[in-house]
């Protein structure tokens, strides 16, 4: 039973609170926080964060700001799935502590066709594959298939797998609907070498060679660390002489996260969400898929329900943020 | 600075300059443009009025009264929110009580808000005598808000958790209060019920003495009711302001608070 005086409480703190402002009022329990968010609901108000003693409202309907965002970069546009963790290389820098002793933790088929389904079916308009490096799969053909059936999709890799049986798994997948986003931290091969390992960019560049010859849609994609210096224009430079669409190339900066010391450090309240599904639960972003802050909840499913969570919780964060630099205080 | 309408209104809570500047961007287009000036109480807003401080009040019903009898009818009402035509005062008590009626308030305690709410005292009050109980009850009043006329809805609530702590057995509040305390349509966790809910009376209108030009008050008027709720320009005033539609005025909804008020000796009272 609700505490009667609840009620009277809220109608007397929202009509004192300036249109836009936040309130918090105090809760002892689910059911009477579950009662403040049905009367917000129903008296023009909104529920910013519930907390466990207190929800935080504010007086009106604001806009929403995820509105004010791209489409491609609401909450539930993109779906990023990390296919294993495990990978050949062991880059210092990797955000999930990718290596060949990784746990594979593999996300099975089954499961894959099932999330690839319910995505297409709640408005996920594009898909991202990701490790580890995912050609160590060697059926990574099959979801892919399943993928590019259901949307444009984009595999993440290092280039470096394609011989023997996995030319052969490459070369029978489809092209349409397909990118293969391959990394390159710098044209400098040693510096791309220092943090991806000994050789790795020959072999970058031989995958990129392949890829191309094949008929595949191919991204490039640069990490780049403290030590990059001039490294971002000459990667530039490097890039526009490979011939490919100025979309093609993306460039970020090395999170902290994973087996990173240094770099960008990653909160849910300061980063935009691109929901990120492994075999150990649904994350705010994929890269930080294995920090605990940043999971979300240990299933995907139901996933309109799980995107749903996602985007409540960064409008808070937006709206709480706004509100704070609105209200900023000089002295 | 211009020829601009003066509207004044009672800051009654932080939301008054929220509502009056979106008011005044909605005329800044219209053909009579308004600037506002806020007060601190209703009985400042009509001293100004008849000073010619303002062209027009936004006013209380109490205030509307003083008004229209201190200009010895003379003063004009241009407009009302739809829902200052349905206003009604509920006895409200906590739930299970058994009362379903003033008659069996006979003996009870009757929790009242401040002595300018026409909501919250004075129709009550009139009721109460009306019903034949009005010597026979114990009054818990709660003078929180005077000078407000009951719209912070402050002596509502205080009326409202007496009730709750067992300080009174009923509280007569406005029934924008009560509409607020059931937003959420769960009455077991409010734990109050109401006992008896009163006929439909008017409350605020925008009132205009006989010196502002009619011609300008119509065009005002006509502006005014064009505001429209699915605009979403328009819908947080009106939403802050407690209304989806400005009506024109009428006046046969203020019959029972003129009652009251001569009833209770405080007709000229300020």
């Amino acid at each position: 039973m609700v505490n009667g005086h609840l009620a009277i409480d809220l109608v007397e703190l929202m009509a004192a609170t300036p249109w836009g402002s936040v309130a918090s009022v105090d809760v002892d329990g689910v059911d009477e926080a579950e009662f403040v968010q049905r009367w917000a609901a129903a008296s023009g108000n909104y529920v910013l964060m519930v907390h466990a003693d207190r929800v935080e409202l504010l007086r009106g309907i604001p806009p929403d700001p995820l509105e004010a965002l791209a489409p491609e970069r609401r909450p539930g546009h993109r779906l990023w799935v990390y296919t294993n963790f495990n990978c050949n290389l062991a880059c210092d820098y990797c955000c999930v502590e990718s290596s060949p002793r990784a746990d594979p933790r593999a996300f099975g088929v089954a499961e894959f066709r099932d999330l690839v389904a319910e995505a297409a079916a709640c408005g996920v308009r594009e898909l991202f594959l990701t490790g580890g490096e995912p050609f160590m799969l060697v059926d990574l053909d099959e979801r892919i298939r399943v993928g590019v059936a259901a949307m444009p999709t984009t595999v993440l890799t290092n280039a470096m797998l394609w011989r023997g049986e996995r030319l052969r798994l490459l070369e029978r997948l489809p092209r349409d609907g397909l990118t293969l986003q391959i990394s390159v931290d710098s044209p400098d091969p040693g510096l791309h070498d220092l943090h991806r390992g000994s050789g790795s960019f020959e072999r970058a560049l031989a995958g990129i060679e392949v890829a191309l010859a094949l008929g595949f849609r191919v991204r490039i994609a640069a990490t780049l660390g403290d030590d990059v210096g001039d490294g971002e224009a000459r990667l530039r430079s490097w890039f526009d002489r490979l011939g490919l669409a100025e979309d093609c190339l993306v460039v970020r900066r090395v999170a902290r996260q994973g087996a990173a010391n240094s770099g960008l450090v990653m909160s849910r309240s300061s980063l935009l969400p691109e929901i990120c599904v492994t075999a150990d639960g649904l994350w705010w972003h994929p890269v930080a898929a294995i920090d605990p802050a940043m999971r979300v909840s240990a299933s995907w499913r139901p996933l309109a329900e799980r995107i749903g969570e996602v985007s409540r919780e960064y409008r808070g964060y937006r709206l709480a943020g706004e509100i704070a630099a609105s209200s900023f205080p000089c002295a | 600075m211009g020829n601009e309408l003066l509207i004044g209104a009672v800051a009654y809570s932080a939301n008054a300059v929220p509502i009056w500047e979106g008011m005044r961007d909605y005329f800044r287009d219209t053909a009579e443009p308004i600037d506002f000036v806020l007060f601190s109480n209703y009985e400042r807003q009509v001293d100004a009025l008849f000073a010619g401080h303002i062209d027009i009040a936004w006013n209380t019903n109490v205030a509307w009264v003083r008004c229209s009898r201190r200009s010895e009818g003379e003063a004009r009402a241009l407009a009302m929110r739809d829902t200052d035509r349905t206003f009604q005062t509920m006895f409200v008590g906590r739930s299970g009580s058994g009362l379903s009626s003033l008659e069996q308030l006979g003996g009870k305690r009757v929790a009242l808000g401040s002595r300018d709410s026409g909501q919250a005292r004075i129709l009550p009050l009139h009721y109460l005598a009306e019903a034949g109980v009005a010597g026979d009850v114990e009054l818990v009043i709660f003078d929180s808000d005077v000078g407000k006329h009951g719209d912070t809805g402050r002596s509502d609530l205080d009326a409202l958790r007496s009730v709750l702590d067992d300080g009174a057995d009923v509280a007569a509040v406005g029934i924008n209060t009560w509409h607020g305390l059931t937003a959420a349509e769960d009455d077991s966790v409010t734990g109050l019920e109401v006992v008896w809910e009163s006929p439909r009376y008017n409350h605020c209108n925008f009132t205009a003495l006989d010196k502002l030009d009619a011609a300008r008050s119509d065009r005002w008027v006509d502006s005014l009711l064009q505001m429209d709720w699915n605009n979403p320009a328009h819908r947080r005033v009106l939403e802050l302001e407690g209304l989806r539609e400005w009506k024109s005025a009428e006046l046969s909804g203020y019959d029972s608070l003129i009652a009251a008020m001569e009833e209770q000796g405080i007709y000229d009272e300020w």
